[in-house]
């Protein structure tokens, strides 16, 4: 364990004298986030706008000026009220001065009440995002006055006491619906644009940077220092050992050291540090299990760079580093299991409040990719044993 | 600590193939203490091979080696403790300073503490470096790099110590440097195996020397030994005018010579210990009336024996 320690230590030190590392393993990844950004800028994570309602609505109609105050109080929107006339409303939409029009009628509040049909005009003149929004808020909420009026008169009209029939139309009125239809947690699992990109850099990078500790141990096959290491009174194995534990290490510093940097300079919020820790050092175990295979595989240093930075790009690129990559069926479920993929997934459940308890399935994946190539690097026969 | 003559290293049948091809075809050899074995043959001959399996780098296919008596294999930690490998690639770290390439392999010879300090210490007075200890080894020159990749076999202080043409690359003054330390180790009771493609340093390093060629061991011995392979014998050769027929009849009568081969302006004389019969040959010459114009002496050397053996040069 000393020994291990000793050549960790060591392996580490000359790392960070050499500097590769922090250029390939810090920032390349940052400059590459940060020109990402810059070029898709504002356009990939949508900023709701203000937006100007021209309303019509009748003088002292109780309804159609608290279906107004929803229109207004709506969270996600800056909105601002004109009032008018209906031809001074559609006047304002035409004009470009409004966005879009809601034109109550008159009778409304008795209209709804009776159970009446009511028909309330929404014109969109910016056919735009928050107009939409203003559509769905009107509509829903002249669904919902509707149904609280229904109640009212079936309970009237099935017995009920008179002074119980207001309070089954606000019951209605104000209760959630029956059925919904929430987002499935795909949707939870989303980061927001920014996020995604520092996650899948992150994990991309993390595969080049695990990668060190295999070309430093090509490295010492290829200077000498392995033979002179193979001499010293240490098992055999420890020498791998320690090149895989330098990776590792790396890997994790570099990885941590993204993230913090990445949720600083774009405030971004990944949560649990517990839960986003937990993730990391998964992460990091599955891509180093590949340095296993490439240990296997190549017989010199360059062989080793050409084979990692392949799988590091085919890993990263299906796992949707650079852009999101949707596909369904087998190939679906096969991007799904990458590691970047699960690496980014997990943090969008952290990110949306998950704690460790929740990324079970992302765990679980970058576990399992580590299972399957180290299986696999026993499997694939040593090309360089004999070196 | 080996008693003086003891053998510390015994090698019997070693065997090693890669793929089709037997690199090293039943090797035998022993070293005992204070003594300096050489392994001199052309590259490709084996030598690398046969001290790979030595030094437990690879495993002998057929074969044993014991080191101080405990078995050497890949494996066997205990044997390593004994060694002391220099390789022929510089095995240093260039990112670490002299110092720190010594503690570093120290540490994994498992010195510690003051006893590590002062073992690097003494290897940085030893090599020369001391007062370069803090710089990065990548600043070094060639001769400084090929000091501190031998100081570093020296650190935990071997009983066999392992160095694989070590010279190879060096500056004349290094390449003396470093023949100078290995006799002086060798001095101190060191046991050390040798591999070099120079008949040089064979000649002035080893106690023994094993000719090796196509992974055999041809013949092996002291260099004296060796040369008798070849049949022993000295040349001086004359070159002048005058009466070489005269001076040939003369030259004959000198005890040590026994053989004269005359042409018009030069004489080759097959003789016994040629240094010591030069003189006698050059006065013995001039009295029979030639005017010698140059004297040259030729003696059977490792080149020689290489040639006698495989026939084929040692630098082919």
């Amino acid at each position: 364990m000393r020994e291990l320690l000793v050549m960790t230590g060591a392996d580490l030190r000359q790392r960070l004298r050499d500097r590769t590392v922090v250029i390939f393993g810090l920032l390349v990844p940052l400059g590459l986030i940060i020109a990402f950004h810059a070029v898709l800028g504002g356009s990939t994570d949508p900023q709701l706008k203000p937006v100007t309602v021209a309303v019509s609505v009748p003088h002292d109609d109780r309804l159609a000026h608290a279906l107004i105050g929803i229109v207004r109080s709506v969270g996600l929107l800056k909105v601002t009220l004109k009032s008018g006339t209906e031809p001074a409303v559609h006047s304002l939409t035409r004009r470009g001065d409004a966005d879009v029009a809601v034109i109550v009628p008159k009778g409304f509040t008795k209209n709804v009440r009776s159970g009446a049909p009511v028909t309330v005009q929404v014109v969109d003149g910016a056919d735009s995002l928050e107009s939409g929004i203003v559509e769905s808020v009107v509509s829903g909420t002249v669904d919902r006055m509707h149904a609280a009026a229904v109640a009212a008169r079936a309970g009237a009209t099935s017995g009920v006491p008179r002074d119980r029939v207001p309070k089954i139309a606000a019951a209605v009125a104000n209760g959630g619906p029956p059925m919904t239809v929430s987002e499935g947690r795909a949707a939870d699992e989303q980061l927001s644009v920014v996020g995604s990109l520092v996650a899948g850099q992150a994990g991309l990078f993390l595969m080049f940077t695990v990668g060190f500790g295999v070309l430093a141990y090509l490295a010492e096959r290829d200077q000498g220092t392995l033979a002179r290491l193979r001499s010293m009174p240490i098992r055999p194995s420890l020498i791998q050992a320690a090149k895989v534990a330098s990776g590792f290490v790396l890997g994790v510093a570099a990885t941590t050291v993204l993230l913090v940097v990445g949720s600083l300079l774009f405030g971004i919020d990944f949560g649990s540090p517990l839960a986003v820790g937990v993730l990391v050092l998964c992460a990091v175990a599955a891509a180093t299990s590949l340095t296993f295979i490439v240990l296997r595989v190549a017989r010199t240093a360059e062989q080793a760079n050409l084979s990692q930075s392949i799988l590091a790009l085919v890993l990263g690129v299906a796992g949707g580093a650079f852009f999101p990559v949707v596909a369904r069926g087998v190939t679906g479920t096969l991007l799904d299991l990458t590691p970047v993929a699960a690496f980014q997934r997990g943090l969008g459940v952290t990110s949306a409040g998950g704690g460790v308890t929740d990324i079970g399935a992302p765990v679980a994946i970058l576990v399992g990719f580590a299972v399957v190539c180290l299986v696999l690097s026993r499997l694939v026969p040593d090309r360089g044993a004999d070196s | 600590m080996t008693a003086p003559g003891e053998a510390v290293l015994v090698a019997e049948g070693l065997v090693h193939r890669y793929g089709e091809l037997t690199a090293v075809d039943g090797v035998s050899f022993d070293i005992a203490s204070g003594e300096t074995y050489g392994l001199l043959g052309p590259n490709g001959a084996g030598k690398t091979t046969t001290i790979s399996m030595v030094a437990g780098l690879i495993p002998a296919h057929a074969g044993t080696v014991t080191v101080v008596g405990q078995p050497m294999s890949p494996s066997q930690i205990d044997a390593k403790r004994h060694i002391g490998l220099v390789p022929q690639e510089l095995a240093i770290y260039p990112e670490l300073t002299g110092r720190e390439n010594l503690q570093f392999f120290g540490r994994l010879q498992r010195l510690h503490g003051q006893d590590l300090d002062q073992r690097v210490s003494e290897v940085l007075d030893l090599i020369g470096l001391a007062d370069r200890a803090k710089d990065p080894s990548k600043e070094y020159s060639g001769g400084m790099k090929r000091r501190l990749n031998i100081g570093i076999g020296l650190l935990h202080q071997p009983e066999l110590l392992i160095l694989d043409e070590p010279t190879v690359g060096v500056d004349p003054q290094s390449r003396n440097a470093i023949l100078e330390s290995v006799e002086a180790l060798s001095g101190e009771g060191m046991a050390v195996l040798y591999t070099t493609h120079y008949m040089e340093e064979a000649e002035r390093l080893c106690d023994r020397i094993a000719i090796v060629d196509a992974g055999r061991i041809q013949a092996e011995g002291t260099r004296e030994e060796l040369i008798r392979l070849t049949g022993g014998v000295d040349h001086i050769r004359l070159s002048g005018s005058g009466d070489t027929d005269a001076a040939a009849l003369s030259l004959r009568a000198i005890p040590a010579v026994t053989e004269v081969a005359a042409d018009r302006h030069e004489l080759t004389l097959t003789v016994r210990n040629a240094p010591a019969a030069v003189a006698e040959v050059v006065n013995g010459a001039t009295s029979a009336g030639m005017t010698l114009e140059g004297v040259e002496i030729n003696r059977p050397d490792l080149e020689s024996v290489f040639l006698h053996l495989t026939g084929k040069a040692l630098r082919d």
